[in-house]
């Protein structure tokens, strides 16, 4: 379907606000597509699309997203495993299809990551998503499909925290676990979302606009040369990774650059990466993550951020992908802010 | 037609150089003694047993130009990387084929040297050696028929391998260029100027100490990006030290690999002796081979 002619059927309906993005800058994005933000009420499904999970596992998110007042369907995975998966790959499929194509859920929640999402990517059908989009949540190997959807739909989702980090509880939470569970809910309750944070002296300053994009690195390094490649032109990148060794954050910062990731970006947004020590001292990689990242990435001029609160840790935030945002890196201060310049919506 | 670099003839110079990690210089010297027992001369790079304290062999700006200066130097008739590791992804786009374009020589490694195999096939259409490497040489191993292999393959002898049946093998006939190498890195490449074309080709692949889901996403990556639907011939080499997640993965690296490729009918055999382990045949990347697994054995025959 030529995306002129859904976008108006979308209008039409009312069930979203698209945003026409071919005006705004010079990211090749044609349409952006904003599902309803939830209010009380709405209804969420809880999938397991990768590792399995037990239904006493997700019970502290179910709870918690309750008392926000949005009610919760439990899919047939949560509780299912095949090995290290929440079911086979068939029921893996037909869990999540169901709850893409049940107009009563408006938001599905990936109940945990591990692995499993790119072996049923291609048996999904998101082909209504973008006439009825809802909200996707989840990352680490959910990145899978924000960078399909946004690749090959437009269609917003959002980057963060799943059940398996909601808190047993809640009083004796820290104050980071409750912030960022909470900024899940105001993402998903359509408020503009602002971040801070602490400078790293190694950032570079600037300024920069686009499209959020991104996830865990190692996943969107897999999805090179498939349909579900991030394109990152005129967009703001974001990363994160976990358990890798430095020299393969190298190489893997090696494979953004060199097919094609860094060059045009608006800005990158690093996010924490948690470093596999090296085996021995020989082995010693001998180089910083700043300094792989600031290697290569020297010849271009947008902003750069490290030691963003985003990756496999307790300082995770929810980040809308697919969703125009401003980077702002200064000495004493970065900011990550949402925008909508709706005045410019029209091409 | 790929191009073939010249075969070597007694008293031509093999360059060694270390273009990833770092090699202790008397790890290479049963090699060095070998190749000369062979009646070549040998040219060793100051980056094996170089003073680097770290991981790499030596800065990037030294194993580039010690690189360069071997592919460009014609008194070098071929190089062998001393050892893979982890490197040669951070230099291989400051390298510069110009002259190796004009004249060619036989470039022999794997596992890291990957990059080098498949970023001269696909640029340059100029075969190379995917064989073991200066540590294969040592306890005893240059007299194993692996390291022979790669004698035989430096001298124009053209080979036919054999290896036993596996039972995951599909039997069939393939012929196309040979094409391959590390899976990590087969898969790392895809989407930069280095990627492979596999189309038409026999497809060969082998890995180690790799999670065993990262071999299932790795094989995905490839199906995804359409390097398996159109190959001659599947090969599947060596999967050493497999390790698997806390919650395990429930499948071995060869059933994952036959799972992926179950919807195809070219010829895959298993087990096949190209790996990080002893078993390491020599094969040109670039030039075209016979792959046919039948019932009682497998042949691969240049």
């Amino acid at each position: 379907m030529n995306r002129k002619h859904f976008l108006s059927s979308v209008m039409a309906a009312g069930a979203a606000i698209p945003v026409l993005g071919a005006g705004l800058s010079d990211d090749t994005e044609n349409t952006l597509i904003i599902p309803r933000y939830l209010k009380a009420g709405d209804l969420i499904g809880i999938t397991s699309c990768a590792g399995y999970i037990t239904l006493q596992d997700i019970q502290p998110a179910m709870q918690q997203m309750e008392a926000w007042g949005f009610k919760i369907r439990v899919g047939n995975t949560v509780g299912k495993r095949d090995f290290t998966f929440g079911g086979t790959d068939e029921e893996r499929t037909a869990d999540f299809q169901q709850m893409l194509d049940d107009d009563d859920i408006k938001a599905i929640m990936c109940a945990r990551g591990g692995y499993g999402a790119v072996r049923i990517i291609d048996k999904l059908d998101f082909s209504k998503l973008p006439l009825h989009p809802k909200w996707i949540i989840g990352f680490s190997d959910i990145t899978v499909i924000h960078s399909h959807l946004n690749r090959n739909y437009g269609v917003a989702s959002v980057h963060s925290k799943m059940c398996n980090s909601f808190p047993d509880d809640w009083s004796k939470a820290e104050p980071a676990q409750i912030e960022t569970i909470l900024s899940i809910r105001q993402a998903l309750a359509g408020e503009k979302m602002i971040y801070h944070t602490v400078p790293n002296e190694k950032n570079k300053m600037g300024v920069g606009e686009g499209v959020l994009v991104g996830g865990n690195l190692k996943t969107l390094e897999s999805l090179a040369g498939s349909k579900s490649d991030i394109i990152t032109n005129g967009k703001i990148l974001f990363v994160e990774d976990t358990g890798e060794y430095m020299y393969s954050v190298d190489r893997m910062f090696w494979g953004l650059k060199r097919t094609g990731k860094l060059a045009n970006l608006k800005g990158l947004v690093v996010g924490g990466f948690k470093i596999k020590p090296d085996d021995s001292l020989d082995e010693a990689f001998g180089r910083t993550l700043q300094e792989i990242v600031l290697e290569k990435i020297k010849e271009y001029n947008y902003p750069v951020c490290f030691d963003f609160p985003v990756g496999h840790q307790k300082n995770n935030f929810a980040l809308k992908c697919g969703v125009r945002h401003q980077l702002e890196v200064k000495a004493d201060e970065v900011s990550l802010k949402e925008i909508y310049r709706e005045e410019k919506k029209i091409k | 037609m790929t191009i073939i670099p010249p075969y070597l003839q007694k008293g031509d110079t093999i360059g060694i150089t270390c273009p990833a990690g770092f090699m202790a210089a008397e790890k290479a010297q049963t090699c060095i003694d070998t190749l000369h027992e062979w009646g070549y001369n040998v040219m060793v790079g100051k980056t094996l047993g170089s003073s680097s304290a770290n991981y790499f062999s030596g800065t990037d700006e030294e194993r580039v130009d010690e690189m360069q200066a071997m592919l460009d130097d014609d008194s070098i008739n071929a190089i062998l990387c001393g050892r893979g590791g982890y490197g040669l992804g951070r230099i291989i786009d400051q390298l510069d084929f110009d002259l190796f374009k004009k004249k060619p020589k036989w470039i022999i490694g794997f596992s890291d040297i990957t990059i080098l195999h498949e970023h001269i096939y696909s640029n340059y259409k100029i075969a190379t050696l995917h064989a073991p490497m200066a540590a294969a040489f040592n306890d005893g191993g240059a007299e194993n028929e692996f390291i022979q292999s790669l004698k035989n393959a430096l001298e124009d002898k053209k080979a036919k391998y054999e290896c036993p049946v596996h039972e995951f093998n599909r039997r069939g006939e393939g012929i196309g260029e040979l094409i391959g190498g590390n899976l990590t890195l087969v898969a790392h490449l895809i989407g930069t100027s280095s990627e492979a074309k596999t189309k038409g080709r026999i497809l060969f692949l082998e890995d180690t100490g790799e999670l065993l889901y990262k071999i299932d996403r790795m094989m995905y990556q490839l199906k995804r990006s359409g390097k398996l639907q159109k190959l001659a011939g599947l090969i599947v080499g060596g999967f050493s030290d497999m390790t698997d997640t806390e919650r395990p993965f429930g499948k071995a690296a060869y059933e994952i690999i036959q799972d992926i490729v179950k919807e195809y009918d070219y010829p895959v055999c298993y087990n096949f002796p190209v790996s990080h382990n002893k078993e390491n045949y020599a094969l040109k990347v670039g030039v075209g081979y016979k792959l046919k697994v039948g019932k009682n054995k497998v042949t691969l025959e240049e």
